[in-house]
């Protein structure tokens, strides 16, 4: 009877002890985690256009070190390797005036971009990059706190015109792109920080949201095809 | 049919005006390096070929200027994934369409393209039913 009552009680101290480490362990999570799954709409509804001017304004234009602004002296639009079709990366592709979907798995977050159909995995599992992992959007881990997703990206490849499409900026293996994601309500903010010792002579940032697409909206394939992405560059005068 | 090309003096038109202080068209790019704002010009003429690609969609059109020579123009327009989000669609000009285009003209000497600010049928209306005539996809 003795035993009975000792194995009752212990019983019933484990269930108690379980459930409550539990709870907390899952009230602690749904803290931690923010829910930026869904399909997200940056066109002009959610933020101005991107511009030679937008994002990067007065206030945050990147300071250019000698080597960068020798880069802009040969610069000429039609460089740029988008003209082919090469897509946008990071600071430009989270400013681009499309739609994109964010998917949160337990090991990974995965931003699909409406725009060149790209996909950026961010690792939150601890994983690192390998010296084969250069590419052109990088190697992205991460990690939730505060009710924010915070990512580092790196290793990515060089780009002569890897900061925006606007400026004629180019962006090297050097570069290190971090950003923090969070809700306000129901819009998806972000803040993005580059740097990029090669060309910047510091870091710069900016802040952007995006609003919730309309209801049942999917992403519709780029399929980018070189013919068009080319066919005004012949009315480029170009000064070589 | 076929109508001759002009030259739209900036200050005179105000539909012009309204569109050029809307910014760039597609936003994969800046029109700047390739067309001048300070130039604009409209065309008439018949659609020869409509290619609904991304990142940017082409018209392309036949007009006849004033001693008769016909020439192709090249008209630059929004990316189709935000073109289709409007109701536009492949088939939406077919060929021998008239079609009204305005906007500002390329650069490269000898070259035909200009930026489709502004894209109206031969009755003056929009190309989409219902929809805008000025920088169609910037509405959404």
């Amino acid at each position: 009877m003795h035993k009975k009552k000792l194995f009752t009680y212990s019983l019933k101290t484990y269930l108690f002890t379980v459930l409550t480490l539990s709870a907390i362990s899952h009230l602690g999570f749904a803290q931690a985690v923010p829910d930026l799954a869904g399909v997200w709409n940056g066109s002009p509804q959610a933020r101005p256009v991107n511009s030679e001017t937008v994002p990067w304004g007065e206030d945050n234009f990147p300071k250019l070190n000698k080597r960068a602004k020798a880069y802009q002296e040969v610069w000429e639009e039609i460089m740029a390797p988008k003209y082919d079709c090469q897509p946008a990366s990071s600071p430009a592709i989270q400013y681009d005036p499309y739609h994109m979907e964010v998917t949160q798995w337990p090991d990974r977050v995965l931003f699909r971009y409406e725009k060149d159909d790209q996909l950026r995995t961010v690792y939150l599992d601890g994983r690192t990059p390998t010296s084969k992992d250069f590419s052109l959007q990088g190697f992205s881990v991460g990690y939730y706190e505060d009710e924010s997703l915070f990512i580092t990206t790196t290793n990515f490849v060089f780009d002569i015109a890897g900061f925006d499409d606007y400026n004629g900026i180019p962006s090297s293996s050097q570069k290190v792109i971090k950003e923090r994601y969070w809700r306000e309500g129901e819009d998806l903010y972000v803040t993005v920080t580059v740097s990029d010792p090669m060309f910047l002579i510091e870091p710069t940032s900016y802040t952007t949201r995006w609003v919730p697409a309309a209801p049942g909206y999917k992403l519709s394939a780029y399929d980018c095809d070189a013919e068009s992405s080319r066919a005004m560059v012949r009315f480029f005068p170009s000064k070589y | 049919m076929i109508e001759r090309v002009f030259n739209l003096p900036s200050l005179l038109c105000p539909m012009f005006f309204m569109a050029t202080i809307a910014g760039p068209v597609t936003a994969h790019h800046s029109a700047t390096p390739f067309y001048d704002a300070d130039k604009p010009v409209e065309i008439f003429g018949v659609v020869t070929k409509f290619v609904f690609r991304n990142p940017h969609a082409a018209l392309f059109v036949l007009v006849e200027s004033e001693d008769g020579e016909t020439t192709e123009w090249q008209v630059e327009m929004s990316a189709p994934v935000m073109l289709k989000r409007l109701g536009w669609t492949p088939d939406i000009l077919t060929v021998g369409t008239e079609i009204r285009v305005s906007g500002p003209s390329s650069r490269a000497e000898g070259s035909h393209g200009v930026l489709g600010r502004r894209l109206t049928r031969a009755d003056g209306s929009p190309v989409l039913k219902g929809g805008r005539s000025s920088d169609p996809a910037r509405s959404r």
